[in-house]
């Protein structure tokens, strides 16, 4: 499909929005990890008898958590249709 | 130069020598036995945030687009502040010791690496510009 593209087209400085094979590959561990250490951390939260200490572990969850939706947000079929339709009109169908 | 200024704020110095003393707070309970106790919890999860920015410090210089790389970054660099946050925790509770350098050998390096500035191959010794390809970048 690559092939198909107009040979005038622009030179880009930067690749297209579009996710690599080694992107889809990263994302897909980094959500595992972010999982993993969200529930850890509220695990050990539950676990602690210092309240400072339950405190920090159910702010790491947290981050875990958030940083989790960002990185799925990548994979999302909106954000991906959205990208190949500014990119690469040619690259569905 | 190297007397107690109480620069430390309310650390405590211990003194085991005259020339080896230690910065860290008085220990705050935790149950010392076979059972993971809540040091070791804390001890889990800053191994844990470690672990993770090695992860994402390969992942970030690994992304492909700009928007990626972003957000990559941007949670490398949110994870390192927890690993710092979670250190912080770990000092404040005494469970974590620190050994001052003394300060006749930080002045030797000083004096030392000062005396390597004069190898600066570039005319523009350190000061960056405005708008320069290598200015600071803040994240």
């Amino acid at each position: 499909m690559y092939r198909n593209q107009p040979a005038q087209q622009q030179r880009r400085s930067q690749p297209p929005p579009i996710l690599s094979t080694k992107d889809d590959a990263y994302l897909t561990d980094a959500l595992s990890w972010e999982l993993l250490a969200a529930k850890k951390a509220h695990s050990f939260a539950s676990q602690c008898s210092d309240n400072q200490v339950k405190y920090q572990a159910e702010q790491l969850c947290q981050m875990h958590q958030r940083h989790y939706n960002i990185l799925l947000n990548h994979l999302s079929t909106d954000r991906q249709q959205q990208y190949a339709d500014q990119s690469y009109p040619h690259f569905h169908n | 130069m190297n007397s107690n200024r109480g620069s430390y704020g309310s650390y405590q110095q211990h003194y085991s020598g005259s020339s080896s003393p230690t910065i860290k707070n008085p220990s705050a309970p935790f149950e010392k036995g076979p059972e993971f106790n809540d040091r070791d919890r804390l001890n889990d999860l800053l191994a844990t945030e470690k672990w993770l920015t090695d992860g994402f410090n390969v992942f970030v210089r690994e992304t492909s687009h700009q928007d990626l790389y972003n957000d990559v970054l941007h949670i490398l660099n949110e994870t390192h502040h927890a690993c710092r946050d979670v250190f912080n925790l770990m000092f404040e509770k005494g469970w974590y010791s620190l050994h001052p350098e003394q300060p006749s050998h930080v002045e030797e390096h000083y004096q030392k690496y000062s005396g390597y500035q004069s190898q600066f191959p570039s005319q523009n010794t350190g000061q960056y510009q405005t708008g320069g390809m290598y200015s600071p970048r803040d994240y």
